[in-house]
């Protein structure tokens, strides 16, 4: 019996959060843990290629029709590939209402049904930690390890930075257990990525636990509704997420990240682009 | 928000905004006030509101709504919550319905305007309350007091008085009013409207008739330059206080509404001879006004009564009490040296 992970995926919208922790949990999945999916965004597609292409109901959407008492357990999570539990918190139509207290309302839901179990937990969270909400995920007891997704590019990183802002001002608390586990990039086919993103990655004390290159085989496998891992198990493609699996399991480089302030980042990033 | 450092400007400088409000709203007698937040809110101010009515031997049932906010509504905004409240308050037939707002519904975001202007058969109209953004207790009276002058429809002057931002919860509310109202009858003037205080929706749109408005104290100044910009209407910054006070403003309310006051004046100046006459059995005393307030608080007002009465203010004197804000008028220090009184011969 191995104790139960927690991990969470931060990162810039767009970057490709939701496809990674979707691979990811589908790479676990088949290495034979028993994994369960959260997608913490109102957006509600973090686990959609899992579904086959459904989106399922969320746990804000039965709220707002029933109110929480008459919810059970097995109405908000719905087993997608190779058993793979699925979540989405959802939350409210853009633009009314308060997303970040329908993160934490989901939070306290999963709680109270004692959902949070398997051998991990994939956070898979908004871009941007917007408001106290979105922290929620890095709080006491729930993800321990936060991985960054993040590409070469400047705005992506100054996105994760600032994620690694949270992880230091949250670990600082005296019962806190969140630190940064490591840096993904998720590769916009950019010259010397890799090697800029190793250099972010040693910037804010952290390391790079996996480089995924650009592939349009994960554009054929969404198509196709599914992931990469479960649509071309034998691709180049679906082994980098088998390794971003083995890696994540084997992890002990938890570190308090040290943000770097924008002009390091900026001239980081100019180090490395060819003019 | 400091804390007000003189008992001249009784107005509040800490406190809930939403209850700063209530105060005033709650006091139009055929409305009702919605209160847009969880029904904590509205159930701790009407308790408050109740009690202090008790307190001065009055019953009061607040005509105060609660728009109930839960956890799902907050999620998902609390626009509809309020829509149905309002609802329910204008299906009980007032005449305006007060939309007050609270620090969560804020938070969130709801637009409490857009709600209160999708057309109602009453006058729905919101008053920005949430606490949380730096108002006091009386920046919730000045919202809804010069929201609710905007009600105000141009009007004839018809030489009557205003009398704008009384504390409806200060003890001495009626007193304080009364003394306000002989003051003025000294010089043959009428009060026009208690801008606000148990008045009709109806009567708030004659705000515009007076020709002078008084205000109960400098916390109310930016009403009594809102009503001026919009009617017109001069203001006198504060009720009186102190025996020359009370003098000076028979003066200034003379002379602002264009008549005679030396012969109020007189009569004044006589009455406040025979009360400092009654009081003659404490002159010469020494007492000790501010044991409570480690000396840092005003009471200039009470400068002149103890000049005219040969009260020295020291250390050892007699602990005497002072009231919480500046006693109005001459009535006022008579209830203050009666006060005194009691304590000197304790």
């Amino acid at each position: 019996m191995i104790m139960m992970k927690q991990i969470a995926l931060y990162g810039k919208g767009g970057i490709g959060k939701s496809t990674t922790s979707a691979n990811l949990s589908a790479a676990l999945a088949l290495q034979g843990f028993d994994v369960l999916q959260i997608g913490c965004d109102p957006k509600r597609d973090s686990t959609r290629m899992l579904m086959h292409g459904s989106f399922i109901p969320t746990v804000m959407d039965l709220v707002r029709e029933r109110g929480d008492a008459k919810i059970t357990l097995d109405e908000i999570v719905y087993t997608g590939f190779h058993g793979v539990r699925c979540v989405e918190a959802g939350g409210p139509e853009p633009g009314v209402g308060c997303a970040g207290r329908g993160i934490i309302a989901t939070f306290q839901m999963l709680e109270k049904f004692g959902a949070l179990s398997g051998d991990v937990i994939v956070y898979d969270v908004l871009g941007d930690v917007v408001c106290g909400g979105f922290a929620m995920p890095m709080r006491e007891g729930y993800a321990q390890e936060i991985y960054l997704v993040t590409s070469g590019e400047l705005m992506s990183l100054y996105a994760a930075n600032n994620i690694c802002k949270a992880i230091k001002r949250l670990s600082q608390r005296s019962k806190s257990t969140c630190r940064l586990a490591g840096v993904i990039c998720n590769s916009k086919n950019m010259p010397r990525e890799e090697e800029l993103v190793t250099e972010f990655a040693r910037l804010v004390n952290s390391t790079l636990v996996q480089y995924i290159p650009r592939d349009r085989m994960i554009q054929v496998a969404e198509i196709h509704k599914k992931t990469v891992v479960e649509y071309a198990p034998d691709s180049p493609q679906a082994a980098q997420y088998q390794a971003l699996a083995a890696c994540v399991m084997t992890n002990t480089h938890l570190t308090v990240p040290t943000p770097i302030d924008i002009d390091a980042l900026e001239s980081l990033a100019l180090e490395f682009m060819q003019v | 928000m400091p804390s007000n450092p003189s008992r001249l400007n009784s107005c509040r400088f800490e406190g809930c905004t939403l209850t700063g409000a209530l105060t005033v709203t709650t006091s139009v007698r055929d409305s009702v006030t919605v209160v847009h937040g969880p029904a904590g809110c509205a159930h701790h101010n009407f308790s408050l509101l109740h009690s202090t009515g008790l307190d001065h031997d009055c019953i009061t049932v607040p005509h105060i709504l609660s728009s109930g906010l839960l956890d799902t509504e907050i999620i998902f905004g609390g626009e509809k919550a309020l829509g149905q409240a309002i609802e329910s308050a204008v299906s009980r037939r007032p005449k305006s319905v007060f939309v007050l707002s609270t620090c969560i519904a804020e938070t969130i975001g709801d637009d409490v305007t857009a709600v209160c202007g999708s057309g109602w058969d009453v006058p729905v109209i919101p008053i920005p309350t949430a606490g949380f953004l730096g108002g006091s207790f009386q920046a919730g009276v000045n919202n809804a007091l010069t929201t609710i002058a905007g009600m105000a429809q141009p009007c004839r002057n018809d030489g009557g008085i205003n009398i704008i931002g009384e504390k409806n919860l200060e003890y001495e509310v009626e007193q304080n009013y009364a003394e306000v109202v002989r003051l003025l009858s000294l010089l043959g003037l009428p009060v026009n409207l208690r801008f606000i205080h148990n008045i009709t929706t109806a009567e708030i749109m004659g705000v515009g008739k007076a020709s002078l408005n008084i205000l109960r104290d400098e916390g109310v100044a930016g009403v009594g330059e809102r009503l001026f910009r919009q009617c017109g209407t001069p203001f006198i910054p504060a009720f009186p206080t102190g025996l020359l006070g009370t003098i000076a403003f028979l003066d200034r309310i003379a002379d602002a509404c264009g008549v005679q006051s030396r012969a109020a004046v007189l009569e004044e100046m006589a009455l406040q001879e025979s009360m400092l006459d009654d009081f003659s059995d404490i002159a010469g005393s020494c007492i000790a006004v501010d044991h409570l307030m480690n000396g840092c608080h005003e009471y200039s007002f009470i400068h002149d009564v103890n000049e005219a009465l040969h009260i020295r203010v020291k250390p050892e004197g007699t602990r005497v009490p002072l009231p919480e804000s500046a006693p109005v008028g001459t009535a006022g220090l008579r209830r203050m040296l009666h006060r005194w009184r009691r304590a000197i011969h304790a």
